[in-house]
């Protein structure tokens, strides 16, 4: 350690040591110091006489609810009449008492009321806390048609509670754990007592612990930490905003990871086809879901390979194209001055530039993103000879097909790896476009999260719910999934 | 960082600008439907005639039409395919690429000849060259039937010879005959192989017979187009030797367990009214055949043809429908009919062609241990032409059609 940083770490080990005084004035000076009282526009500290003692209040007027503060706090602390403790006059429902300045620190940055006594060397924490956060608002980037509408938002007792009233269970545990220094926050982690696998737990629980950072404020960033291969293209923790979805994966074994401040959960461990699973594929009838999972599959397929297909084939093999349809694509091509390569290579960073610039616009000026997108580069393009119809259809199909993932995470897989095929099916044609595939394969299948394999049960082989590619009739569901060892195997 | 994505750079760099040499723009592509070979003078080499597709022609729906016609052909001297293309790029300025080829047209005269088989020895090894392209023979000079064929109904050229060839194999009047089939029989040299027949010139001096007793340039057809397709010529050991007609054609591709045929529609004698005959659609349904190989004496060579009639005109009236008599003479002299017209041709080919063009040596090769016992015995020049043929044609099913009973001619006329 470096002798700064010793000199540091003794300051900060000698102020969190330090005791309440029985000395109120000492207590009020030293908290008015540290919380710059008189800067602070929101920091209140006030003084209450009552006919048998004097007590002192600090808290941030901003996040503690004033109501119950005048109706419960302030009224019988000038209503006490004799010298009694504070745990018997004060009426709120969460009150507990501290012995340390750093304890009183903690709890109003959290948002309580402390309450300093004459004469007592223990001070009072009373939970008030008020935060602002959003309503509960429809999931907007994981819609169902059928299937619950509620999504998470920036509060996390909120997002529990969701939980909770959808699996009402002595073993559901939501276990908080501190990350960060400046300041700590909790990490909270929703399991199943007797379904989780302890080993998992245990390494989540390990990596959240030994990550050394200032701060992580949400779980978007917590999920970059906790990765094993933060610059790989496949995500290994599931990113949800749905409560229905986070408990469905935590009544199968799998580990919730939520903060405050996020309106989204971490799913972790997960595999590949967790990416491809919607909610409403169990919603929805056998029929029905396994038919959106159909189309599903055969949208990634698209968005995937047919752009590459299309430049290995025309460049490569013409003889495996109908000849109508070669003429065709000959025909369209005799006016357009690029190579084929280039031809798609252009529109498809046409078509992110659309998708990027629809993300960022404000939705006031929404509607021009249609018309340049749709009438700019799609018609006027082909008419001014810059690329070929044929090619206007397959990017406009590949990139419709990649808006079809089923998360959002994945969805950046897919559009990424796609430029790679293209890239890839250029230099060789077939055959080093299905180099590029294997590789990209076997990458994929040696990955694993949290110590499980990304692609099980399909490969290593185990036994699951049967709801790899396609789901089962729920009543024939038999076993939870396997991979991830839980406690209990059988679901019936 | 910096380091790995610079060796990165340099690893890929010279994959990017290597990748490229077997690419080729579509555009810069010329495409080849149909190719002709023809006989010339000198010894060894051809003149090789390419029918080149304009894409620009009929491919868009709502684009401006060109002005351009739809196909080119140019005809070059060369001893084989590529170094033909290679010349016929003098005149022609996108790369000249044949794997989009449907038809070689041979003409008679070359398929006649003792260079035919030395031309073909070149175009497996034609790596643009597709071996699932037909193998057609014309009366006359290849490049004559190109210039000369021009289908009225489909404006791109491709489309004419896939349609016609699809149509014409389905029902059964000429062969199937991809260039890899040729290799395939020359090389077993047990078997004869049959190509399509074709020509643009028409004979005008055939009378009218039954509807597939011709050959191509007999139908009397009037018409703008003058193409026909019809019968096949006869190779034997790489060398045509003879033609078949339509009918003769329907029989070896029904005897002939490698090829299918649907939709044949077939006329007989009445065998009730004489001066008429019956119509109908026949439909194969199995086809077996069984070699009894005897070493010393004759073999005999069973065949065993199952087939269904759909009978859709009986002008002479008579009351087949109703009456299961009637049905009976009709079955039995159908069966006769047929096994006449076969037995006719089966003499043909043993005395004429002292082979036969129906693939038969397929189902005596097993009876051997190995190829040279097999090869000793000698199929085609020993066995065949001695062989006793049975045919036993089996009439499974009598339908006809949509009528339910015949019109009384008798109670029309009162």
């Amino acid at each position: 350690m470096f002798p700064w940083q010793k000199q540091k770490t003794a300051a900060v080990q000698k102020r969190k040591e330090r005791k309440i005084s029985r000395n109120l004035k000492s207590n009020v000076a030293y908290i008015e110091e540290q919380f710059s009282y008189g800067i602070n526009f929101d920091f209140v500290s006030q003084e209450i006489v009552s006919p048998a003692s004097r007590y002192h209040l600090f808290f941030y007027s901003t996040t503690i609810d004033t109501q119950q503060l005048s109706d419960h706090i302030i009224s019988p602390l000038l209503e006490a009449k004799k010298d009694i403790p504070i745990s018997r006059i004060l009426t709120v429902p969460s009150l507990a008492s501290i012995e340390s300045m750093n304890g009183a620190e903690k709890g109003l940055t959290a948002g309580s009321v402390i309450i300093f006594k004459e004469g007592s060397p223990e001070a009072f924490e009373a939970n008030i806390q008020d935060f602002k956060h959003r309503s509960i608002e429809k999931a907007d980037n994981e819609r169902t048609v059928k299937g619950p509408k509620d999504s998470l938002t920036e509060s996390l007792t909120t997002n529990i509670s969701m939980i909770r009233k959808k699996m009402p269970s002595k073993d559901l545990i939501a276990e908080s754990i501190e990350v960060g220094v400046r300041p700590a926050d909790p990490v909270t982690l929703v399991y199943v007592r007797d379904l989780v696998n302890n080993d998992v737990l245990e390494n989540i629980k390990k990596r959240i612990q030994s990550i050394t950072v200032d701060n992580i404020r949400n779980v978007e960033v917590l999920e970059q930490f906790l990765e094993e291969r933060p610059r790989s293209l496949f995500p290994t923790m599931l990113y949800t905003e749905r409560p229905d979805n986070a408990a469905n994966y935590v009544s199968e074994g799998f580990i919730a990871i939520m903060m405050d401040n996020s309106s989204s959960c971490l799913i972790a461990p997960i595999t590949i086809w967790g990416f491809f699973h919607s909610p409403e594929d169990i919603y929805l009838r056998w029929a029905f879901g396994n038919f959106s999972r159909l189309i599903r599959a055969v949208a990634y397929l698209i968005t995937l390979f047919v752009s590459a297909t299309y430049v290995a084939i025309t460049n490569y093999h013409v003889q495996l194209v109908p000849i109508d349809l070669l003429l065709a694509v000959a025909s369209s091509r005799e006016r357009v001055p690029l190579p084929i390569t280039y031809e798609v290579l252009l529109m498809e960073l046409a078509f992110e530039l659309i998708r990027e610039a629809g993300v960022r616009i404000p939705s006031p000026l929404g509607p021009t993103i249609g018309i340049v997108g749709a009438l700019i580069l799609g018609q006027a393009a082909v008419e001014a000879n810059i690329v070929s119809p044929i090619v206007v259809i397959l990017v406009a199909l590949s990139g419709l097909s990649s808006f079809t993932a089923a998360n959002y995470s994945i969805n950046h897989t897919l559009r990424i790896s796609r430029f790679i095929f293209i890239l890839a099916a250029s230099l060789m044609g077939a055959l080093s476009l299905l180099g590029a595939i294997i590789i990209w394969l076997a990458y994929a299948v040696s990955l694993n999260s949290f110590g499980v394999p990304y692609f099980s049960p399909a490969t290593p082989h185990t036994k699951s719910s049967d709801d790899t590619y396609f789901r089962k009739l729920l009543k024939n569901i038999k076993w939870r999934p396997v991979f991830l060892k839980p406690k209990d195997v059988d679901k019936k | 960082m910096k380091k790995i994505i610079v060796i990165l750079f340099l690893i890929f760099l010279p994959a990017l600008l290597g990748g490229c040499f077997d690419q080729k723009e579509l555009e810069e592509q010329a495409f080849v439907v149909s190719i002709g070979v023809d006989k010339t003078d000198t010894r060894g080499v051809f003149r090789f005639s390419f029918q080149i597709a304009n894409p620009e022609v009929g491919s868009s729906a709502t684009g401006t039409s060109t002005k351009e016609p739809a196909q080119a052909v140019i005809s070059v001297l060369g001893s084989d395919f590529l170094t033909a293309t290679n010349a016929a790029n003098a005149t022609v300025a996108k790369e000249i690429t044949l794997n989009q080829a449907r038809v070689v047209i041979i003409s008679e005269k070359l398929a006649r000849s003792k260079e035919f088989i030395h031309l073909m020895q070149s175009a497996p090894s034609t790596v643009d060259l597709k071996l699932n392209a037909q193998l057609v023979v014309s009366k006359e000079n290849a490049e004559t039937f190109i210039r000369n064929n021009k289908p009225r109904l489909e404006s791109r050229p491709h489309k004419y010879y896939q349609y016609m060839l699809d149509r014409a194999k389905e029902t059964g009047i000429i062969p199937d005959a991809p260039l890899v089939r040729f290799f395939q029989i020359t090389e077993g040299d047990a078997d004869l192989f049959i190509a399509p027949y074709a020509t643009t010139i028409r004979d005008d001096e055939t009378e009218i017979g039954e509807e597939d007793h011709y050959k191509a340039g007999e139908i009397p057809v009037k018409g703008e187009s003058q193409t026909q397709f019809m019968g096949s010529a006869v190779f034997r050991e790489g060398q045509m030797i003879s033609t078949l007609t339509g009918e003769e054609n329907r029989f070896c591709l029904m005897f002939d367990s490698t090829l299918a045929q649907k939709d044949i529609l077939i006329s007989f004698n009445d065998p009730l009214m004489k001066e008429y005959q019956v119509a109908g659609r026949l439909d194969i349904n199995n086809v077996k055949v069984k070699v009894d190989y005897k070493k010393e004496k004759q073999t005999t060579i069973n065949v065993f043809v199952d087939f269904n009639i759909n009978i859709h005109a009986i002008p002479s009236t008579v009351d087949y429908i109703q009456s299961l008599e009637k049905q009976r003479i009709l079955k039995n002299s159908i069966e006769k009919q047929i096994k006449n017209r076969g037995e006719r041709f089966i003499n043909k080919t043993q005395e004429k062609f002292k082979a036969e063009p129906f693939y038969w040596s397929l189902h005596i090769r097993h009876k051997f241990l190995d190829i040279k016992q097999y090869e000793k015995a000698d199929w085609m020049n020993k066995i065949y032409p001695n062989a006793q043929v049975r045919l036993h044609f089996n009439l499974e099913g009598l339908e006809f059609g949509k009528m339910l009973r015949e019109t009384d001619i008798e109670e029309v006329r009162d």
